[in-house]
């Protein structure tokens, strides 16, 4: 069975370092992975979306997530969440930031920014979580480590062994910044209860 | 070391070049290509290096290939038309040493001026092509890319996309094996010079190995049939492949690998055991086209497939006849990419901004410039275009014109000093703005000729643009700082009154180059008036919220903000200081 892990922000929020560190997880845990995202442009601050699929055996064909079979969401911001809403499954588990960053067009006031985006994203057919990554990596003193957050808060849905995690943040961050965001890994495990079963 | 590793496409390119000996690796920066001569650096003992451009990457190549290294080139889509030129002959003399071409697509365009097809390429010049479809294929087919360009002495084209080059995967990797050069060089006259007369034999030599080519791709290894459902037989290369097989995992398939030159007559049997024919393709119906000319009966296939990056939804609809399912919600705002906050590019599209100048533009991140609310740049064609277009303008218009050219410096070295040789032969009263801001930064900040660092971020020989462009003969050269708003605009202003040819040199390293960061500013916002002007900078540290009044009050948010004072030089009313100081 494959896995199906979509992750949209934008530019330099982290999002293709988290998706690394989820695909090196799935690695050492010897499962087959494939991850996609597009570099470029997306890369001045536009949005970004990171693809991963994984499963514990058999092929993955198809590089990017066929719409509509997205399993986890994670959103690391609200409008690009929304935007990135139709990927998902009906009752796929969306773990969303309440950040907002307004996008040039709502700095110029040539576009509104969508105020009602966390109430539509939680109107869905979805388990939705909000885990505050912003917040939390602030108040340990490195914002960008919010997208560790984010990643325990998948880490509870996900079914890959703690030290496959651990291992694959020490592997993929540069080791002045593993400490801080081993740290945030671990608060973000709070903003999603235990499973059942 | 670590037998199966996840590597994305790119890397496994240079895996597969580095276990097959290559011993010389050059190229041109380009998306979705800039990652491979990189990783091939980082896995050592091979020589590799940043090429001018493209053409000049070919060509060292090429000398390498004579003395027996192998070689890999690595380049964009349209990189392969600057170095076409020797391309077409090259697959005339040979090579003796492998050599591969890395040619990297960008179907939908995605950091891309256009969305050209190469796998022409291949067939307009006779090389073999292989296709890969996973990293593994990736690292797989770039050995045998070396071992089919030897047997058959001929370069070979690795024809990857996005999706391929950008996509990780786990590979299983292998040792190293490498050749030694035979130093030093042996003429070899009728091989090597192409006068018609040595062209003329080796042409008829290139059919006698097309021939070869063609007998040994009806057994090769790299094209495969998987067997399936008969109703329905699917040929497919590529991340195609991979699409088609998500969607349709129990057809029949033809999975080719090398698309140039093709297995007719696997392409024939395949095509008689099953009832229905697809061929899965991306961008043009270049295989179908071939398919159908043996006359094979093709199931035709909506002309709108040919455009843009395919997705598993698209070949599904494809195939079942239906239109794609809905995207995502039509009502959300864009987020178009910009350039960073601090970007010294900024301070000179605000100059260009407010003296109304028609600007002829360039690729590179600069190109940003052209998008509201700067709106500074008013073409953008290809690499160096911008330098001759302005020429153009000006031979048509006459003197007087309000009108100049911006370029990047690692544009400008790539192909925009033959331009500006033009300008100044031709005597044009043309103004040219380098925006030097010392790194290719668009593709991911490689060095470049002008930043005086190698690939491997070594010291190299450092190109002096302002000499360079002296000694061509323009006799305006004028370094500006686009940090100093007043200074850039003046410079440019005079530039423009003159009748002569001039340069003018931005110079100012990207912010994320030099990862300097002064204070933040802040808007004061007892002084400000909310007239606006600095929300026309098109800064994204710089937002704003609709106040009761109907107008907006910008705020600077201090993680974004770089400290570079671009907005504070223009606040009519001065509301804009630093952290910390005082009005
Ligand atoms: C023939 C060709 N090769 C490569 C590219 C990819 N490319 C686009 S812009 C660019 C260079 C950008 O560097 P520079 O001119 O210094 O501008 P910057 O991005 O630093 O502002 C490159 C390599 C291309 N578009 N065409
Ligand atoms: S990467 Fe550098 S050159 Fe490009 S927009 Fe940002 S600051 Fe400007």
């Amino acid at each position: 069975m494959t896995t199906n892990v979509l992750m949209a922000g934008v530019g330099g929020q982290g999002v293709v370092t988290a998706s690394a560190v989820v695909a090196r997880a799935a690695l050492l845990a010897g499962w087959e992975v494939k991850k996609s995202e597009i570099h470029g442009m997306s890369q001045r601050g536009g949005s970004v979306v990171s693809h991963v699929r994984l499963a514990p055996d058999g092929e993955i064909f198809s590089p990017i997530i066929p719409a509509g079979e997205v399993d986890l969401l994670i959103g690391f911001e609200l409008l690009e969440t929304l935007r990135a809403l139709s990927y998902a499954r009906r009752g796929a588990h969306i773990i969303v930031d309440p950040r907002r960053i307004p996008p040039a067009p709502v700095s110029l006031g040539l576009a509104e920014y969508p105020d009602d985006a966390l109430q539509r994203i939680q109107e869905g057919d979805y388990q939705v979580h909000v885990a505050a990554g912003t917040t939390v990596a602030a108040q340990l003193g490195e914002v960008r480590a919010a997208n560790s957050v984010l990643l325990g808060a998948a880490s509870r849905l996900l079914p890959l062994p703690a030290e496959a995690w651990q291992q694959a943040l020490r592997l993929t961050l540069k080791a002045s910044i593993v400490q801080v965001n081993l740290e945030a890994f671990n608060r973000g495990r709070e903003f999603v209860p235990q499973p059942a079963g | 070391m670590e037998q199966r590793q996840l590597l994305s496409g790119n890397e496994a390119i240079a895996r597969g070049a580095w276990e097959a000996g290559c011993g010389f690796g050059s190229g041109y920066p380009g998306t979705p290509s800039s990652e491979i001569l990189p990783a091939l650096a980082e896995l050592g003992d091979c020589y590799t290096e940043w090429s001018v451009n493209e053409k000049c990457a070919l060509e060292a190549a090429a000398g390498a290939a004579i003395v027996g290294a192998r070689c890999l080139v690595t380049m964009k889509h349209v990189g392969l038309n600057v170095a076409a030129d020797p391309l077409f002959t090259l697959a005339y003399t040979g090579i003796n040493g492998g050599l591969v071409v890395v040619s990297a697509d960008d179907p939908s365009m995605h950091s891309s001026q256009n969305e050209q097809d190469n796998r022409h390429y291949a067939r307009a010049a006779k090389v073999p092509m292989l296709e890969p479809a996973s990293s593994q294929e990736a690292l797989d087919f770039t050995k045998l890319a070396f071992e089919i360009s030897e047997r058959f002495d001929t370069p070979v084209l690795l024809r990857v996309t996005t999706r391929i080059c950008h996509s990780h995967g786990v590979v299983s990797v292998g040792e190293r094996s490498v050749k030694q050069p035979a130093c030093p060089p042996q003429p070899q006259v009728a091989k090597y010079v192409m006068l018609p007369v040595h062209a003329r034999q080796r042409r008829a030599l290139m059919a006698q190995r097309v021939a070869s080519l063609r007998r040994y791709v009806e057994s090769a290894q790299v094209n495969r049939r998987e067997a399936g459902d008969p109703a329905v037989g699917i040929i497919s290369a590529g991340v195609a492949y991979q699409y088609a097989k998500e969607v349709c995992p129990g057809a029949s398939f033809l999975k080719l690998g090398m698309t140039w030159p093709l297995p007719e007559q696997m392409i024939r049997d395949f095509a008689a055991s099953v009832q229905k024919l697809y061929v899965i393709e991306e961008l043009d119906p270049y295989l179908a086209e071939q398919v159908q000319a043996m006359g094979v009966a093709v199931t035709p296939l909506p002309e709108s497939l040919q455009e843009g990056e395919l997705n598993p939804e698209r070949v599904k609809a494809a195939l079942e006849g239906s239109p794609p399912g809905p995207q995502s919600a039509p009502d959300l705002p864009a987020r178009p990419p910009q350039l960073c906050p601090g970007c010294p590019h900024r301070g000179v599209f605000m100059a260009l901004h407010r003296l109304r100048l028609f600007v002829t533009g360039d690729i590179g991140c600069y190109t940003l410039g052209a998008l509201p609310p700067l709106q500074a740049l008013h073409t953008c064609m290809c690499m160096g275009a911008g330098v001759g277009q302005i020429h153009g303008i000006n031979q048509a218009c006459g003197a007087g014109q309000r009108a100049v050219a911006v370029i990047g410096d690692s544009t400008f070295v790539h192909s925009g000093i033959t331009n500006l040789i033009n300008i100044f032969y031709n005597n044009s009263p043309s103004v040219v703005i380098i925006l030097d801001n010392a790194t290719t930064a668009m593709t991911g900040g490689q060095d470049h000729p002008g930043t005086g660092r190698t690939l491997h971020g070594g010291p190299g020989r450092k190109l002096d643009l302002a000499a360079l462009c002296q000694g061509i003969g323009i006799r305006h050269v004028q370094t500006v700082d686009p940090y100093d708003f007043k200074q850039t605009q003046a410079a440019i202003k005079a530039a423009v009154e003159r009748d002569e040819p001039s340069v003018i040199i931005a110079s100012r390293p990207c912010v994320l180059l030099s990862r300097q960061r002064g204070r933040p500013f802040v808007v004061d916002e007892e002084s400000c008036t909310q007239c606006g002007v600095c929300l026309q900078v098109g800064c994204p540290a710089i937002i704003s919220s609709p106040t009761a009044a109907g107008r907006r009050q910008p705020q600077i948010d201090p993680l974004l903000c770089s400290g570079c004072g671009l907005c504070a030089q223009v606040c009519p009313q001065d509301a804009i200081r630093q952290a910390g100081d005082t009005a």
